[in-house]
């Protein structure tokens, strides 16, 4: 592992999305859309409910952004990144890419949130970190159901959706639960304890990446 | 032909566990006590309802109210209606006005069984003075002897469907001892390569999917009888259901390649991480949220008094026999796909 070439590979995946615009506004069109969809149907929205739809809006934007993540590679240039990379090097990009591309939707969707509706977050250090923790784990996760199902030979959408959901709900659960707390909807004591977990699946699902992406990549 | 001994095993197993499983009488227990106060006075009686019991055949029935010291007082007069109902009656001087206590049955068929704190003391203005000694006695083995019929326990909620556990969990339990062995055997395709590993994991995942299934429709029943429904939102259930999502995923993962060597590699790996991620799901969260189900928030389980001797004989062969019927089917599919690949014929696996 070298942390030049992986910030090759982060450059690399950056320079692509900001060349092939089209993608990106997609994305950000999608979540902007799908901010004001919530913002209509609900019209007020506040407490747990908002907690919940923020971290539902983000789970299907971050599925839909990072689903294309290894899709976009054609099969010509992942041969030629097998001869230049470790595949360890390559799993680590676009992790870390991945997950700056989800942290900023999830700051696109709450501020959209913020801008609708009326918010009531007490404790900024802990929402934010608690998220920063979740958005890692989401990141993670989809990376890997993105790297599976985009070896799949057809309905990819189908199974980068199928198959990534069920994975996120711990993760998605001790999120909306810390971030509850956060905003004072409840009070927990052992929110420490809360974030600990989320921070041990999170370690728990990279190591796991990290050994069993060796395998995907090979082609 | 070769003799497999442990499919003959699984079916004996499995025929004995039907046989014993749903066979064995559960102990006597009381469904009903009412009225659920004594007033004091002279002969005042209390109705007792009994599920299973033999108060007419059993030989002579006996009923005691048990004080928190284990003092007992007999009942002056049992009156036996039916072999499940009975009336008892004492005389309740005053001095045991607010106090609480257990009633306690016995005869010679079904051995004692005990409703704990039954009926409470309460003053009549009537007879609001009446006085006299309570001669309260040691009971002794002799006295509660117990019944040497083979039952299971009687629990109160739980009633006739304590037999489940036998299906139930133990479905659950070999499902999970199936999904381990279908992980040893995608770790082993991941290292070596060999085609085998990858049948044998897509065998032993679909026969754990059937337990699995089973085991949300047992647990289902259970509920319904249970706690009133078909499914409560109940961390447990949902956990299990979620994992039962992600095995689905991984079938349909499998559906959707064309090249085999592509398939095994991409589901070893779908099915390692996949696993990582259940362990979270169905043991940690639980944890972390108050749950119904048992074996959680206080709820008793696997332990002490609620798994007796009675139960563990059939329980635990349950489990074997279980995980040797699952092996077997999983060693059917084995073959059929080993077959199928010799004969290049193209199937689902």
């Amino acid at each position: 592992m070298n942390v030049g070439r992986i910030s090759a590979i982060i450059a690399k995946e950056s320079k692509l999305e900001l060349r092939r615009k089209n993608a990106l506004y997609g994305i950000l069109l999608f979540c902007g859309v799908l901010v004001f969809l919530i913002y209509k149907s609900f019209n007020v929205l506040k407490g747990l409910e908002w907690n919940v739809m923020l971290w539902t809006t983000l789970l299907f934007c971050g599925i839909n952004a990072i689903a294309k993540s290894f899709v976009q590679d054609g099969a010509e240039s992942r041969l030629y990144f097998y001869t230049l990379f470790d595949p360890k090097e390559v799993i680590v990009g676009k992790l870390i890419y991945n997950y700056f591309f989800i942290f900023l939707l999830f700051l696109l969707v709450y501020l959209g949130f913020s801008f609708f509706f009326k918010t009531s977050i007490r404790d900024y250090g802990l929402f934010f970190g608690g998220a920063m923790l979740g958005n890692f784990g989401l990141a993670v996760i989809f990376t890997f159901i993105a790297s599976v199902s985009s070896q799949s030979e057809g309905n990819q959408g189908v199974l980068m959706s199928v198959m990534s959901l069920p994975l996120t709900l711990p993760v998605v659960l001790l999120l909306i639960k810390i971030t509850a707390v956060a905003m004072r909807l409840i009070t927990d004591t052992s929110v420490g304890e809360d974030l600990k977990m989320l921070a041990g699946i999170d370690l728990l699902l990279t190591g796991i990446l990290l050994l069993l992406f060796d395998f995907l990549w090979k082609d | 032909m070769k003799i497999a001994w442990w499919k003959i095993a699984g079916i004996v197993l499995f025929v004995y566990v039907l046989i014993a499983g749903i066979g064995i009488p559960l102990k006597p227990g009381i469904t009903d006590v009412s009225p659920s106060q004594l007033k004091v006075g002279v002969s005042k009686s209390i109705q007792i309802t009994a599920y299973n019991t033999h108060f007419l055949t059993g030989g002579k029935t006996r009923v005691w109210l048990k004080r928190e010291d284990n003092k007992y007082l007999e009942a002056s007069e049992v009156q036996v209606n039916t072999e499940n109902l009975l009336q008892a009656s004492w005389s309740i001087p005053v001095q045991l006005i607010n106090k609480e206590f257990s009633i306690v049955v016995h005869n010679a068929k079904d051995g004692p069984f005990v409703v704990p704190a039954a009926v409470v003391v309460l003053p009549d203005s009537n007879s609001a003075s009446f006085v006299t000694p309570v001669n309260f006695t040691d009971l002794t083995e002799t006295d509660l002897k117990r019944s040497d019929d083979l039952r299971f326990p009687y629990r109160s909620i739980l009633n006739e469907t304590i037999r489940n556990t036998f299906f139930h969990v133990a479905l659950w339990m070999a499902m999970f001892v199936l999904y381990l062995i279908a992980l040893y055997h995608a770790i082993q395709y991941l290292r070596t390569g060999k085609k085998e590993h990858d049948w044998w994991s897509v065998s032993f995942n679909r026969s754990g999917i059937l337990y699995g299934i089973l085991g949300l429709l047992t647990g289902s029943l259970w509920a319904r009888y249970t706690w009133g429904g078909w499914w409560t939102n109940d961390v447990k259930l949902n956990m299990a259901a979620l994992a039962m999502f992600i095995y689905f995923g991984y079938l349909l993962l499998r559906s959707s390649f064309n090249d085999d060597e592509k398939k095994a590699r991409v589901s070893a790996a779908f099915n390692i991480f996949a696993f990582v991620a259940l362990i979270p799901l169905v043991f940690v969260i639980p944890r972390l949220t108050d749950s119904l189900h048992p074996g959680n928030g206080g709820n008793p389980a696997l332990g002490g008094e609620d798994l007796d001797h009675t139960l563990r004989l059939v329980f635990y062969p349950s489990i074997i026999a279980l995980i040797l019927l699952g092996t077997w089917m999983a060693q059917l599919r084995f073959r059929m796909i080993r077959l199928a690949a010799r004969k290049k014929i193209h199937i689902e696996a």
